[in-house]
């Protein structure tokens, strides 16, 4: 099965496709502010290095986040209407999971680590390898990196960008292991393949980005109806 | 030619079909009238969220309620060029993506554009030269429009949007949001002349706008009877300040019809829907022997059929984007 996968979560936006177990393309494009502008083109030349056309393309795995908002938003309707008019299934994949898959090789439990772009805020959660994929152990988790401490168990291996786990690392010491790697293409497209296989699409009109965080405007609207109760 | 238009610059999702650039076939709105009322206002990061939620529902049900499917569709026209980042950007991935798939043209347009096409959809016999008064809750400009896509922009606001002042007004007021509307119903029952509101720069040489002075006397005006809790007339506070809006817009607009000696005025945007204006601007072209074009209510605020109306002129004159098309939130009009 040949599948499209994209991510515009960070500031490395990926572009991939895989077939079954083989990755025909796996792009990182440097886009800090100009996702929207590239992620087409990229999609384009991502197929075309693959030697195919989007009508080769079986399903579409679209990065949700979290990320940056903006960025994210570009890549889930870029996904969502790319499905829409091809009339392939869609399957958005969480991009901690993509990042998880950067240490698909361990067997140990594992932190991908986001930074959530302000101060030392970070997005995370924990994964354990089953099958191919990942099982989610708990919910997603959104705070100081320092917060992490008390969750981490024996064996932990965090997965994340070189910044963020050099702020890992001045927390948590050498003696944890610590794996470099952003969430990319091939990863998205994969784990969507996992789904997809199963038959198990999402609904490419409601797709929605994974923001895990309300808005300022809702957060404030929130803490203000929460003192006036 | 079947364009698909794809409007998302501000607090609208929406999208429509339009034949040849005349006939609308569909024409979806999905307003956020909801979030506005909670939040007193657009934000912009809330805005956003909603198109990414939307857009894909607006662009089927154009589709579906027009008859077509997406092969009937020759070209995607999007608003790209003036409003806000985020929500504009909803917008141009989804027409990206579809001109990709479908191997069909883009076009993006600027969003004061789309309001000058709302008035040629609605009254296909409006000539040019014209001049016109596109005035909302995000803009006021006065524009001299010589042909199909030549704009020379006259005046514009230095401050509030007039739409803005209203909405400002109404919020002081304690009236519900979006304001014009309020504001146009409760004037209904005042007596325009029971405040003397100014008529900032209606004298000025110069063919800009400044409605935040306005906002502020007002306010002024009635601050004292606010702190004392009287009951406000208002009624006849919305029928003055209305007036008073009124005036400078159509005082200005006419000056500048006289001034490039044309024979036709146009007035479009979401304040082209207020009663009063459409009154006071039929009166005075009637005096000047002019002739004045509104758009259809339904097309008066923003909506993605004058997008596709707009789209299809560009598109005629072989004007195409790549897929490299970026939004540019603050971007003049092209003239």
């Amino acid at each position: 099965m040949i599948i499209l996968g994209i991510d515009t979560s960070g500031y490395a936006n990926a572009v991939g496709v895989v077939d079954g177990e083989q990755v025909l393309a796996d792009f990182v494009f440097e886009a800090r502010t100009d996702s929207l502008e590239k992620i087409v083109a990229n999609i384009d030349h991502a197929l075309k290095s693959a030697g195919l056309g989007l009508d080769c393309v079986q399903g579409i795995g679209a990065g949700l986040g979290p990320g940056s908002w903006t960025g994210i938003r570009v890549g889930v309707t870029v996904g969502k209407i790319l499905a829409f008019s091809t009339g392939r299934p869609v399957a958005g994949v969480p991009t901690l999971e993509a990042l998880a898959y950067g240490a698909r090789d361990e067997t140990s439990l594992i932190c991908p680590v986001i930074s959530a772009g302000t101060g030392d805020g970070v997005y995370a959660a924990f994964y354990r390898p089953a099958g191919d994929g990942f099982t989610r152990e708990g919910d997603y988790y959104v705070g100081p990196a320092r917060g992490l401490v008390g969750m981490i168990k024996d064996g932990t291996v965090f997965v994340g960008s070189e910044e963020v786990l050099k702020g890992l690392r001045a927390l948590l010491g050498d003696g944890v292991k610590m794996v470099a790697a952003v969430p990319g293409g091939a990863a998205v497209a994969h784990l969507a393949s996992l789904r997809l296989e199963r038959g198990d699409m999402d609904d490419a009109l409601s797709l929605t980005p994974l923001y895990l965080k309300e808005s300022t405007a809702k957060a404030f609207i929130n803490r203000y109806t929460r003192v006036k109760g | 030619m079947l364009v698909l238009g794809i409007e998302t610059s501000c607090d609208e999702t929406s999208a429509a079909l339009v034949a040849d650039g005349e006939e609308i076939l569909s024409n979806i709105i999905a307003t956020q009238l909801d979030l506005l009322r909670k939040y007193g206002g657009v934000v912009p990061e809330v805005a956003a969220r909603r198109h990414a939620e939307l857009i894909g529902y607006v662009i089927k049900e154009a589709l579906d309620s027009a008859g077509r499917n997406l092969a009937d569709v020759e070209a995607v026209a999007v608003t790209a060029r003036q409003g806000l980042a985020g929500c504009l950007l909803i917008g141009v991935a989804a027409a990206k993506s579809l001109s990709y798939c479908r191997h069909i043209p883009l076009v993006g347009l600027h969003h004061i554009e789309g309001h000058i096409f709302a008035n040629r959809l609605s009254n296909p016999r409006m000539s040019l030269p014209h001049v016109c008064l596109t005035v909302s809750g995000g803009h006021t400009m006065l524009l001299y429009v010589s042909d199909a896509g030549r704009y020379e922009l006259l005046g514009t606001t230095l401050d509030d949007a007039a739409g803005e002042a209203f909405d400002k007004i109404a919020k002081f007021l304690g009236l519900d949001f979006p304001g014009g509307p309020v504001i146009d119903r409760l004037a209904v029952g005042g007596n325009s002349r029971a405040f003397k509101f100014p008529r900032p720069m209606i004298k000025a040489a110069s063919y800009d706008f400044s409605f935040s002075g306005l906002k502020t006397a007002v306010i002024n005006s009635l601050k004292d009877r606010v702190a004392k809790r009287e009951k406000l007339p208002l009624p006849d506070i919305a029928a003055s300040f209305q007036e008073a809006v009124v005036d400078v817009l159509v005082t200005k607009t006419l000056r500048a019809a006289g001034e490039k000696g044309v024979k036709t005025v146009s007035v479009t945007g979401g304040v082209s829907a207020n009663s009063r204006l459409r009154a006071a601007f039929q009166d005075a072209c009637k005096k000047k022997g002019l002739e004045v074009f509104f758009p259809k209510l339904s097309l008066c605020t923003d909506n993605a059929a004058m997008i596709a109306a707009a789209g299809c002129a560009r598109l005629r004159r072989g004007e195409r984007d790549g897929l490299d098309l970026n939004v540019l939130p603050n971007a003049p009009l092209e003239v």
